[in-house]
């Protein structure tokens, strides 16, 4: 909301700076987000004459002129039809910014700077209005009145000094959408009254009552409707101080009449409206709910399809405006409007907030009643507008206003308790200052208990407070208007802990191992393509209303993200990656219970990326590029870290759309996660021309696994023994049936099976494979013997003879 | 005997001064001391002696052994060292073996040190989910329907009745639902924003929540918990006010600013010329959030508060761009 200084010190006096001003306001909830000084955008610019005016020597179009600008002659060029000798024009100087340039499609402001045109210097600027931003005007240049005095600055001449600010007004402050309103809160807390315009409107004999009849078919959506009549007007242009008020809050200036209601709403927060009485059939006016899918033009030219619970304004026959939102331009002011109707109601806001959310129609009208017009309001609102019209558009107010209000609304009656005060804001307010609070700001004292152990108050509020309706709304205001500075900071000395046990910070140590492992973190959008989400899921969760048809899904996998960012990095020069994310991703299945809402799943993940060379670029080392045992290491230590065994790596066919040569991680038989490598195809969809090895991990499913108590178990005390093994088996024997079977025979002696060579070659036939494991004997109460661990020893190798038909090497 | 003995002890110092080279001294130990080398044998000789001049024959050989061992000794350390430096030459200005590095993401480490200081103060975290549904993200927390403060977050829609959740507030009501007073929880997490994407604003962000729920919380309790925050992680000189706004879950609300930390207060960019900071919002839980979760309001009462971690986190390191954030490029990560 724009507030004017100017327009606020009619209603209140103000002897603070813009500064403190914006201070005191913010402090009471009403944010000033901008101070602006109006004057600012014509530093620079002067009144100036026009003295001698001669023909360029080298342009036919253009003129080379002396102007007077006080202090000297300037030689400007100018190209205006419109140019000649002793003319008073408005004159930019070198340095000013030209609010709009006639000659960029959007108009955009430039700075002006001394210039030499066909030959000719040219210190400055004459100005159209356009380029002042003071109208359309662009056919030639602003002439200023004759008497106006050269030299002076053009924001004085203008009388633009004014300030302007710029407040965020919360959805719950109707009544400080207006100048009165803001003036309300600033006498408030600087002790002073407000003082109100005076309305007096000179009524002719005519009656009102004989010309318009008002029905209200729906007085819960429309509790309160009053009317005026007006006539014998003449529509023209708004009075420069008008439309000068208008434009400082950027309300763009149409015709008296319209000017005049907008000016009223700005003043008081009350909006109007004004009908062309002509174009009413029957002079009478109907407040009721539309047909379903009736079609209406609004005042904006465009057809809405109505529906059955949009509030309308009708006379006999037909709608005429949508209720306090817009009116139709079946009855809108024109230059040949005579007779206007002046509406000032008070609508249920609910209704007005479905109907304006509905068409996506927001208007300074909807804004207010939406949010809450006073409904005891619309009779000083009317009659202020009523008074300017006869004032500025002449013409007749006809005897008596229409004002159809069947059940009186009264401010809410609160009881409000000291005690409760007391427990909410944390200190003692005495009760004198209480109420001194709540008179300032117009609540009404009903009652005070006089009771012993009665603390209670009992008010009432204003009606154009409509956020004012609970104990705790008035225990806000008291506290505001105490100012939130003036309670003390206080610390509890005694922290209260949550009834329920902690939860422990896994992810944050997850995090820490990576970062640990040289990886980097990153961050990625949870919202995707259709087509990306349907790559990993058939039950991708869609959003009705997306940004755009790029972000319509919420991610089914951290993968594509990964495989964007790993491209973005290479694309950017960073071809060695290794990144990790934690995230959740999203599925909509509706045979699976989510963990809060039905039919809704979010699994936390764990993705780690992989590409570029594996090892860091060194003088004297080799590189290499990483391969699905570079991060299926990387799991197995990460696994080791928080202390999870039992892991399968089982390798299976894929049909993913994603990967190829895939392991599925199982611990105890159940599905965690799947490590492997990014299919060539997919790829080079994405643009990526290194290969990318991956790990996609349910982190639920691992703290849940991860979740033991740990327990010391004693070292023990005798040594270990190590002996080798190694073996020859057909290509066929993978690698972990054979560790299977040494672990299998292995007695509980053996504590570690490592494998520590492979090797293939045609010295062991070129359907073999030699492998070497290095096997850890230990046991808890005495020292091994020989004879003990041959025995075991020769158990194994007998069965991985028998078993695995391995030739056993010596 | 003797002067056989004089005579090699003679010679094994003349050539042990000639020996340059390890492989030298190796032939000179096979020419004296090695087990058929020139002193051995003359030990073996000693029992072809009388046995009367034996063990003072005996004492001059072991001397002699004794004399030829130390100088191949000496030699030997003496060469091994010479070889050790000649390795030291090597050029050390090389560059090591370097590891690779890891970095945490700068919002992470943002919500890291925000939860730190929350720990302290005996704050626990709760967690809740993305996809909520109206009555969690909205109504519970007192925005009616057809409230125009539905319009203070512009919301993504699922379905009718489910959407992505604008805040992380709606957590406090499920924390509610689930647990008595005393209630004292952090709630951080990722939230949506239907809006158009800039260098202000993305369509996701996160949020941390806060929520203290017992018999008499006060505003000046929230003040007191909110600066002791502030104090910990802008610093201790730190000024701070508290000015009234509006959030239907919470009344009194406020919105709390610290001087900007860039300007020091006098106004600039960045705190749009105001000198203050906006850093979070908070206020007492209102009373209708309560009875929502079957609290008694006359019994308790509580604060909340909330913060955006990239706001605070583009503040700290003077990031201009929230997208930055969310591009991960390395380049931007590794200076964090």
């Amino acid at each position: 909301m724009r507030i004017s200084l100017n327009w606020l010190k009619q209603y209140v006096e103000i002897n603070q700076t813009p500064e403190e001003l914006a201070h005191s306001l913010t402090m009471l909830g009403l944010e000033v987000e901008s101070i602006e000084r109006l004057g600012d955008k014509y530093n620079n610019f002067f009144v100036g004459k026009v003295v001698n005016v001669q023909k360029h020597p080298k342009a036919d179009k253009l003129t080379v002129c002396q102007v007077d600008v006080g202090e000297k002659t300037l030689q400007i060029v100018c190209g205006a039809p419109n140019i000649a000798e002793n003319q008073i024009v408005a004159v930019g100087l070198e340095g000013a910014i030209v609010p709009k340039n006639q000659h960029d499609p959007e108009g955009k402001p430039f700075q002006l700077s001394k210039v030499s045109l066909r030959g000719t210097e040219s210190n400055g600027m004459i100005c159209s209005e356009y380029e002042l931003d003071l109208g359309e005007d662009k056919d030639g240049i602003l002439i200023l009145k004759i008497n106006a005095p050269i030299g002076t600055p053009l924001s004085k001449y203008l009388d633009l000094d004014d300030i302007i600010f710029e407040i965020g007004v919360t959805p719950n402050r109707p009544d400080a959408l207006s100048h009165i309103g803001i003036a309300r809160e600033v006498a408030t807390i600087q002790n002073k009254t407000i003082s109100l315009p005076v309305t007096k409107v000179i009524e002719d004999t005519a009656k009102i009552s004989s010309k318009v009849s008002i029905k209200i078919e729906d007085p819960d959506n429309c509790p309160r409707y009053s009317a005026r009549l007006l006539t014998d007007l003449k529509i023209k242009s708004s009075p420069e101080w008008l439309k000068q008020r208008l434009k400082s809050i950027d309300i763009r200036s149409v015709n008296n009449i319209v000017d005049i209601t907008n000016y009223v709403m700005m003043e008081c927060g009350h909006p109007l409206h004004a009908f062309d009485y002509d174009k009413l059939e029957q002079g009478m006016i109907v407040i009721k709910c539309a047909e379903e899918n009736q079609p209406f033009i609004t005042l904006d030219h465009k057809e809405r399809k109505l529906r059955k619970d949009t509030l309308m304004i009708c006379d006999s026959h037909k709608p005429i405006a949508i209720a306090g939102v817009m009116g139709g331009e079946n009855s809108e002011i024109t230059k040949d409007t005579k007779t206007i109707l002046l509406e000032s109601a008070y609508f249920l806001p609910r209704s007005i907030r479905k109907t304006s959310k509905h068409f996506s129609l927001v208007s300074d009208a909807s804004q207010r009643f939406e949010r809450g017009a006073d409904p005891n309001g619309t009779i000083w609102a009317i009659n202020r507008a009523a008074q300017l019209i006869q004032e500025i558009a002449g013409g007749k107010v006809l005897n008596g206003i229409i004002d159809v209000y069947p059940k009186i609304v009264e401010g809410e009656k609160v009881i409000l308790r000291l005690s409760k005060l007391i427990e909410i804001v944390g200190i003692t307010i005495p009760k004198e200052m209480v109420i001194e609070i709540l008179s300032k700001l117009s609540i009404k004292v009903i009652d005070i208990s006089r009771r012993e152990n009665d603390d209670t108050i009992i008010v009432q509020t204003p009606t154009f407070r409509p956020d004012l309706q609970l104990e705790i709304d008035i225990i806000e205001e008291v506290a505001r208007i105490y100012g939130y500075d003036n309670i003390p900071v206080h610390q509890a000395s005694l922290i209260k802990f949550s009834e329920n046990a902690p939860i422990k910070n896994q992810i944050s140590e997850m995090k820490a191992h990576f970062i640990g492992a040289g990886m980097s973190e990153i961050i990625t959008n949870s919202m995707q393509t259709i087509q990306t989400a349907l790559l990993s899921s058939p039950h991708p969760v869609q959003i009705s209303n997306p940004i755009s048809r790029d972000m319509e899904s919420l991610r089914t996998s951290l993968l594509p993200n990964m495989l964007e960012v790993i491209r973005e990095n290479i694309f950017r020069g960073t071809t060695l990656v290794r990144l990790f994310e934690f995230g959740n991703i999203y599925f909509n299945n509706p045979y699976i219970a989510g963990k809060y809402l039905k039919e809704y799943q979010e699994v936390a993940m764990l993705t780690i990326g992989l590409s570029g060379s594996a090892n860091r670029v060194n003088w004297d080392e080799k590189s290499r590029f990483y391969d699905i045992f570079d991060i299926k290491g990387e799991i197995e230590s990460f696994f080791e870290k928080i202390s999870l065994d039992n892991i399968k790596f089982i390798p299976y066919s894929t049909t993913n759309a994603l990967s190829e040569s895939d392991l599925r991680i199982e611990i105890n038989s159940e599905y965690i996660g799947t490590i492997g490598m990014i299919r060539k195809d997919v790829l080079k969809r994405f643009g990526i021309e290194q290969d990318v090895v991956f790990a996609d991990i349910d982190v639920d499913k691992i703290i849940k696994l991860a979740d033991i108590k740990k327990k010391f178990m004693s070292l023990s005390k005798f040594p270990s023994v190590i002996r080798d093994i190694a073996l020859v088996v057909h290509r066929t024997v993978q690698m972990d049936r054979i560790e299977e079977v040494i672990k299998q025979y292995g007695s509980e002696l053996l504590r570690k099976v490592e494998l520590f060579d492979r090797y293939t070659g045609e010295q062991i036939g070129k359907d073999n494979v030699s492998y070497a494991f290095s096997l850890e004997f230990i046991s808890s109460d005495h020292t091994l013997t020989q004879n003990e661990v041959d025995k075991v020893f020769n158990n194994i190798t007998k069965k991985l003879e028998q078993q695995l038909k391995a030739v056993i090497r010596q | 005997m003797i002067e056989k003995i004089k005579q090699i002890e003679q010679e094994a110092q003349t050539e042990i001064a000639t020996v340059q080279t390890l492989d030298h001294l190796e032939l000179f130990r096979v020419k004296y001391i090695a087990r058929k080398g020139l002193v051995p044998t003359l030990f073996d000789s000693l029992k072809t002696l009388e046995s009367s001049i034996r063990p003072e024959m005996g004492k001059h050989l072991n001397d002699l052994r004794n004399k030829v061992q130390k100088l191949f000794d000496d030699k030997k350390e003496a060469l091994e060292k010479n070889l050790h430096s000649e390795k030291e030459s090597i050029d050390l200005t090389l560059p090591g073996r370097k590891r690779w590095i890891g970095t945490k993401h700068p919002i992470t480490q943002t919500l890291d040190e925000i939860k730190r200081i929350f720990f302290k103060m005996g704050f626990e975290v709760a967690e809740g989910p993305e996809i909520e549904d109206d009555y969690h993200n909205f109504e519970a927390l007192n925005f009616p329907p057809d409230h125009p403060a539905r319009d203070m977050q512009d919301t993504f829609f699922v379905s009718d009745k489910i959407l992505l959740r604008t805040h992380t507030s709606p957590v406090q009501i499920r924390v509610m639902e689930k647990q008595k007073p005393p209630v004292r929880v952090i709630m951080p997490g990722r939230v949506y924003r239907n809006e158009a994407i800039s260098s202000r604003s993305y369509c996701l962000f996160h949020q941390v929540e806060g929520l203290y729920v017992d018999t008499r919380v006060t505003f000046s309790e929230l003040k007191g918990t909110l600066v002791a925050f502030a104090k910990q992680f802008y610093g201790s000189n730190i000024k701070f006010r508290f000015r009234p706004s509006f959030f239907p879950f919470t009344e009194p609300s406020a919105e709390m600013d610290i001087t900007c930390f860039l300007c020091k207060g006098s106004g600039c960019r960045v705190c749009k010329q105001t000198g203050w900071l906006e850093i979070l919002g908070c206020g007492m839980v209102h009373p209708n959030v309560l009875k929502n979760v079957n609290y008694d309001p006359d019994k308790y009462s509580g604060y909340a508060f909330g913060m955006g971690i990239e706001r605070i986190a583009m503040l700290m390191y003077g990031i201009d761009d929230i997208r930055i954030l969310y591009q991960n490029d390395l380049r931007f990560l590794k200076q964090f």
